[in-house]
């Protein structure tokens, strides 16, 4: 019983720094259909901020996460300025392959200044300690994971319901041009989406370093290729399918750690894979993706 | 078909241009650098006839030219070699060895066979769900090299593969496969893909089966990268799991895109910019003595300007250099 | 209000618009009519600035053809396009709200909100409800409202009628003569010729990107056999 509810807490807590980082995705994905492949190097942006810091001696943990929010969101911002605006309006496969491209110049941009080799930061160990939970060992970080991403879907959700950019965003899921027809700036819809995207990636940045310790220029290739992974499971632009494919891989992920023979462990992600696979020839849209039109939009 | 043929001509003078002046002038490192970019150009050439004529993004190619060489190398390898590499593979596979062309038309067959089962999903899909199901095939096929060490090594070397090839072969087969990709895209089949990418609904319409023509196209390509597979694994002598993952799916990616990829003629162009452009590159990256100032080592620059490439070619020009003209429209009138 | 000079407008390497010229003096309501395909949406496009087009377009003095879309909607151009285009997943009220997205004191939206809701008492009752679940003739009403809340110099209505039933479109027309009496200036784009003639102070008719005639109700309305080869409606 204590070992199903362990599995079940381990499986929210990798389900809710999926859907982080899915919905990081989903959010630019709606509005202006990129698929955001360079989000992984937001990630690690907010990874080396922690090493400068480190390496200024400024160990104050609520500095060290604000600044590596801050530095996220900053970078995430810039990137919609100079990388993606020139692709806006663009098909799906040229954003795509241009977010490949940035993705390769940030990585390789972290291994040509700062180093190849992994760097360890330790600001963030203290978010880490073993909790009893009603008779279960637990980690404080999986409770804190899991608690940040339901307060930010929280927030989201306000966000995209009561104000007006909110709004705005959610029109512009819909029909970009018309919400530029009633007078809202483009340029402010896609900052805010690309903001948005780096608070999240920032938060689960956050996360991923307090569990791995050390930042190294690909950190951020795998957690982005399960967001990304998520994103399609969910349906493709949909936030609430970004938090349902999230906490599906989550789960997915969890079952195979616990269901397969230890000797097959480095087949994980195969089968997890394969699982998604074959979702999405049950659900080609993912599972709740809206119909698509494939005619002309009257 | 005729201006196809004129197109595919002007392209092997330049290929087999190369090659002959490489065997006359280049060193022993020259020929393997050319060799590689002509295996490159294989697998380039490979991605186009599903990609260029489909206009769906694949990431799995890598692993369809991985799959090519571990077949024809697991064949191909004499038992004494397989014996000390292999001890532990199962089904026999350490105790038999069979000539290079029947351990390539076995190679061939296996990969036609998993990319035609993989085919019948991923034509199915919308344009992003093929382009993750062709991810997700990369990644479980890697993954499967990685972990059945007993057959594959992994990531270590597999050792001890005859060197069956030389430049010349692969030229002669780039030549074959330039003439492939380009009278498929010329075919029935390939001008009713082209059609279906640019109006699906149309297309259809009219009576094209986009999900039986999306198929053939993908198992060609699936058969092209089996056989630059092959001339990577008959050449070099060794093979690994690593070099076929991202980072190639992303540089010969990067190839098909700078050239365009909606024709051969881009493609061929994009991957010799790119081979010869990147080799100098990667020669400022090593730090060298240049008019006596010793240059700093500066690793990752190479990665740098490959992304730069797919940026920038994205930015100012989305259909690649060539866009939709092959070479002899540029010198023939229409 | 509105002057357009020399307007062309191309889609891609297609010039769809050649060259027209037309004024709408504040508080008129002035119609572009003609068949479908003669370039009436396409010179809409163009004053809101959503396509490429050459020319001279001006809004109370000020040059808009230089400036992009969002400017244009903040120096009081506003739009009910064709296929209406109420975002249909938000609500009748949150798309009143964006199309009050440039007003600057949120008393005044809430204000603008209340009466239009009130003007059209369909959609007062459905102000929760999402608004693609609307029918045609109320999505239609929605669309108008979102464009009036950014309190315009100058509305364009295009193809208001499009694809509604008789009674319907009696009712849209009935709302835009009562917008035109409260003083609104409105440049309507319309297929229904004879509704619109009736109610416009002055109408261009447009054929194949040109304008080939112009002038009040009375004279357009007594060349009948212009009008039937124009519009297909005698």
């Amino acid at each position: 019983m204590e070992y199903i509810v362990q599995q079940v807490i381990n499986a929210l807590a990798f389900g809710a720094e999926y859907a982080l980082l899915a919905l990081g995705l989903a959010i630019v994905f709606s509005i202006m259909g990129l698929v955001n492949f360079a989000h992984g190097e937001i990630i690690a942006v907010g990874g080396y901020t922690m090493v400068a810091l480190g390496a200024l001696m400024i160990g104050n943990p609520y500095i060290v996460i604000a600044s590596a929010v801050v530095a996220a969101m900053f970078a995430s911002v810039m990137l919609e300025r100079f990388a993606f605006r020139p692709v806006r309006y663009a098909d799906p496969t040229t954003g795509l392959l241009t977010a490949f491209g940035v993705s390769m110049i940030l990585q390789n941009l972290f291994l040509l200044f700062v180093s190849p080799r992994p760097i360890a930061v330790t600001s963030l160990y203290f978010l880490d300690w073993p909790v009893n939970l009603f008779g279960v060992q637990v980690s404080s970080l999986q409770l804190f994971e899991t608690g940040a991403t339901a307060l930010v879907i929280v927030a989201l959700m306000l966000f995209l319901r009561r104000t007006t950019l909110g709004i705005a965003m959610r029109a512009a899921a819909l029909d970009f041009e018309m919400v530029r027809l009633v007078g809202i700036r483009a340029n402010r819809v896609f900052a805010v989406a690309f903001l948005v995207s780096g608070l999240l990636a920032g938060l689960a940045c956050i996360f991923i370093m307090a569990r791995r310790g050390s930042v190294d220029p690909h950190m951020g290739f795998n957690p982005v290729l399960k967001a990304f992974v998520a994103c399609v499971v969910g349906g493709f632009g949909s936030l609430p399918g970004a938090v349902l494919g999230g906490f599906i891989l989550g789960a997915v992920e969890v079952a195979m750690l616990v269901l397969l023979p230890q000797e097959y462990g480095g087949m994980k992600d195969a089968f997890v894979f394969g699982i998604i696979a074959l979702l999405l020839i049950w659900r080609p849209n993912g599972i709740l993706s809206p119909r698509i039109e494939k005619g002309d939009k009257v | 078909m005729t201006r196809g043929l004129y197109g595919v001509a002007l392209i092997s003078i330049v290929l087999i241009a190369i090659g002959v002046a490489t065997t006359y002038f280049g060193s022993r490192y020259h020929l393997r650098l050319v060799y590689g970019a002509y295996v490159n150009l294989l697998v380039v050439l490979g991605l186009q006839v599903f990609m260029g004529n489909a206009r769906i993004t694949n990431l799995s190619h890598s692993a369809f030219m991985g799959i090519g060489a571990y077949v024809a190398a697991i064949c191909v390898t004499p038992e004494t070699v397989k014996a000390i590499s292999l001890p532990q593979a199962p089904w026999g596979l350490n105790a038999f060895s069979l000539d290079p062309i029947s351990s390539a038309l076995i190679a061939i067959a296996i990969t036609a066979i998993i990319a035609a089962l993989i085919g019948l999903i991923i034509v199915r899909l919308t344009a992003i769900g093929a382009t993750i199901v062709s991810l997700a095939v990369l990644v479980i096929v890697h993954s499967v090299f990685l972990f059945r060490t007993d057959i594959f090594k992994g990531n270590q070397a597999f050792f001890g593969i005859p060197q069956v090839f030389s430049l010349t072969s692969i030229v002669i087969l780039s030549v074959a496969v330039v003439f492939i990709a380009r009278m498929f895209r010329e075919s029935k089949w390939g001008v009713q893909l082209r059609a279906s990418a640019d109006d699906e609904l149309g297309a259809q319409a009219s009576g094209v089966n986009i999900h039986q023509v999306r198929l053939i196209a993908w198992i060609l390509s699936g058969i092209l990268l089996s056989i630059a597979g092959i001339a990577y694994a008959f050449y070099l002598g060794t093979i690994s799991a690593r070099p076929f993952y991202f980072n190639h799916v992303f540089l010969t990616l990067a190839m098909l895109i700078l050239g365009g990829m909606r024709t051969v003629t881009g493609a061929v162009l994009g991957t010799l910019i790119i081979s010869f452009g990147l080799e100098s590159v990667r020669w400022i990256e090593t730090g060298p003595v240049v008019l006596g100032i010793d240059l700093p080592e500066v690793l990752g620059l190479s990665g740098v300007v490959l992304g730069a490439v797919i940026v920038l070619t994205m930015a100012f020009r989305p259909e690649g250099i060539m866009g939709d003209r092959e070479v002899e429209d540029l010198l023939l009138k229409p | 209000m509105l002057a357009v000079d020399q307007l062309s407008v191309f889609h891609g390497p297609i010039e769809a618009v050649h060259g027209i010229s037309f004024n709408v003096a504040a508080g008129q309501c002035v119609s572009l009519l003609g068949p479908n395909g003669a370039g009436k949406t396409s010179t809409i496009s163009a004053i809101t600035g959503v396509v490429r087009a050459t020319g001279r377009i001006e809004v109370d003095g000020e040059i808009m053809s230089d400036q992009p879309v969002e400017s244009r909607i903040l120096k009081g151009v506003s739009v009910a396009p064709e296929g209406r285009r109420v975002f249909a997943n938000l609500s009748v009220e949150d798309n009143l709200k964006l199309g009050g997205a440039i007003v600057q004191n949120k008393a005044n939206i809430r204000s603008d909100i209340a009466h239009w809701l009130q003007t059209f008492p369909v959609l007062g009752e459905r102000r929760a409800q999402l608004a693609g679940t609307l029918s045609g003739g109320e999505q239609q009403m929605l669309a108008i409202a979102r464009a009036l809340m950014s309190r315009p110099k100058i509305l364009l209505l295009d193809e208001p009628s499009l694809g509604l039933a008789p009674k319907i479109v009696a009712q849209i027309f009935d709302i835009i003569r009562h917008l035109k009496n409260e003083g609104m200036t409105i440049l309507l784009v319309e297929q229904n010729a004879t509704q619109a003639l009736k109610l416009s102070d002055y109408s261009y008719l447009l054929n194949n990107g040109k304008i080939v005639a112009e002038g009040s109700a009375e004279k357009l309305g007594q060349s009948n056999e212009l009008m039937a080869e124009l519009t297909g409606i005698a």
